[in-house]
């Protein structure tokens, strides 16, 4: 299939930017969407020119390294799909695609297509440990966790942290990242020592990266790759009240 | 300072958000109900007008001073909330998609704003009367079978003050000219806040003014309303859908309860004789 291509090209981080169309000729409709930018780039390569930089890592759905805003919609048209999984024939020949890096203040572009998302990581650098001992694995039965319980918090702990909700979110907001990985340890046992200062510490880091607030567009939850619910949004403004009340500790 | 301290954190500003909103909701709906006995006739309405001015003006004054608080607290948060999430996002796309967000949840600032400027409009002419004095300075007289009554001669009180007209009331009814048929005296008199509205919105730019401003506020608390419940926590798989739907049923109902009135006043319908 032919497909034209209009890619965002920039140096650097300090480098204005532009999008750049590309016409490609021989796309398989079995390539994945990343397969398909790998043989624009060896053609790239080919001729001479500067390969387009994007970030992909394991390209089973799982790592969360890759990226892409396609055609608008992070990750592309199909849902609960990473762009590493989504294929080209979810296109048609003679398509046109807008591939763009996910956008965010607190997500420089550092070239092309890669952006840095270590705005994450400091967030869960925030929200520490938790207190449990090392050593041997403990019973499996000693302690108790409902099934429902342990359920959500798979649910929550799904989340990948590829930033796609950031991307999504007109206002660049990071609640549903922030909710997941607050509500991954908020609904365990394990979690409730630190319970009250894990909430604080991530929502004031995430207010310190530079996110947005939210508006419920529930934007967020329609492209996550990983379907993880605005449900632990509204988990986590409770258990922010809460501890905001309750905790003594100064965030 | 502890007041606005409150701003420095999203999700607390989304709570205020949230908690103001609820309060405004709440008094649409009252208000609402209370438009409603327009329907009834004058005689309910003026005195339900009676009620709020007179009866419990201090209560009034107590839920006034609420409702502007909670409207500057809303909109204050709104605006330095809207700054925040466009200095979050400096860079747009080329091309934007939207799977889920509405075009309700993308104009909640416009649609505000809108309303804000139809609710400050709002309160000159029904509340304080600036804009059309003429419709707001009316009175209702009473006899002693305490029915409305005109004014016998001519109708048009209006370009008189209030304490004029009352002044005028009282010396006419020594002279014994004010009377119905039925000779019954005037004993009381007090705002026609039914012929104001009548009259108001039988101007058809005050009738389209008020449609457009009331289908706005449709638009804001259709996402409004289960957007408060989302910020302030409750969200439950069981009952959340129904949430979304209650949103949308309740706000299109207070809109058709309050275009009803200037539908049914400028077609005839309502308030014919006046």
């Amino acid at each position: 299939m032919k497909l034209t291509l209009y890619i965002w090209r920039q140096k650097n981080a300090a480098d204005k930017g532009h999008m750049e169309k590309y016409q490609l000729n021989d796309v398989m409709e079995d390539m994945s969407f990343l397969e398909m930018l790998d043989v624009l780039n060896e053609d790239l390569i080919l001729k001479g020119k500067e390969p387009v930089a994007f970030d992909h890592d394991c390209r089973e759905g799982i790592c969360g390294a890759c990226s892409l805003t396609i055609n608008g919609v992070p990750h592309g048209p199909e849902k609960a799909t990473t762009t590493c999984q989504l294929h080209m024939r979810k296109f048609k020949d003679g398509d046109s695609i807008y591939i763009e890096p996910f956008r965010a203040k607190a997500f420089p572009v550092i070239k092309d297509l890669v952006v840095d998302r270590s705005a994450f990581d400091r967030i869960m650098q925030a929200g520490g440990f938790i207190g449990v001992s090392t050593g041997n694995a403990p019973d499996a039965h000693s302690v108790p966790v409902s099934k429902k319980n342990a359920d959500l918090a798979m649910d929550a702990a799904a989340c990948i942290g590829c930033g796609a909700c950031v991307a999504a979110c007109p206002n660049a907001a990071a609640m549903l990242f922030v909710a997941a990985k607050v509500s991954q340890f908020a609904l365990l046992p394990q979690g409730q020592p630190e319970r009250k200062k894990r909430v604080l510490s991530m929502v004031s880091q995430m207010q310190k990266e530079g996110f947005g607030a939210c508006t419920n567009f529930y934007e967020c939850e329609a492209v996550c790759p990983k379907q993880v619910s605005v449900r632990f949004i509204a988990k986590m403004n409770r258990d922010y009240l809460c501890s905001r009340v309750t905790e003594a500790v100064e965030v | 300072m502890i007041l606005i301290n409150y701003l420095k954190s999203t999700i607390l500003s989304k709570f205020v958000m949230a908690v103001t909103g609820i309060i405004l909701v709440l008094f649409i709906i009252g208000h609402c109900i209370g438009n409603m006995q327009l329907f009834i006739g004058r005689e309910s309405f003026n005195s339900y007008a009676y009620f709020l001015q007179e009866r419990i003006g201090e209560l009034l004054w107590i839920m006034r001073i609420g409702l502007i608080l909670s409207l500057i607290f809303h909109v204050v948060t709104s605006i330095r909330l809207k700054f925040l999430n466009l200095g979050a996002k400096p860079k747009k796309y080329e091309v934007k998609n939207y799977v889920k967000a509405k075009l309700t949840s993308r104009t909640m600032i416009w649609t505000g704003i809108m309303i804000f400027a139809f609710v400050t409009y709002h309160i000159l002419q029904f509340t304080t009367g600036t804009i059309y004095p003429g419709d707001y300075n009316r009175t209702d007289y009473y006899t002693t079978n305490a029915m409305s009554v005109k004014k016998l001669g001519s109708d048009e009180c209006c370009t008189k003050s209030r304490e004029a007209t009352a002044k005028d009331a009282i010396i006419n009814y020594r002279g014994n000219q004010y009377e119905t048929a039925g000779n019954h005296p005037i004993i009381s008199e007090r705002h026609d806040a039914y012929g104001m509205v009548i009259h108001g919105f039988r101007r058809p730019i005050v009738a389209i003014l008020y449609i457009i401003g009331m289908i706005l506020l449709g638009f804001h608390l259709n996402h409004a309303i289960q957007s408060a419940f989302q910020t302030l926590g409750y969200n439950n798989p069981k009952y959340f859908n129904k949430i979304v739907v209650g949103s949308t049923v309740l706000s299109t109902l207070i809109v058709l309860c309050f275009i009803s009135l200037p539908i049914t006043i400028i077609f005839g319908l309502v308030g014919g004789g006046v």
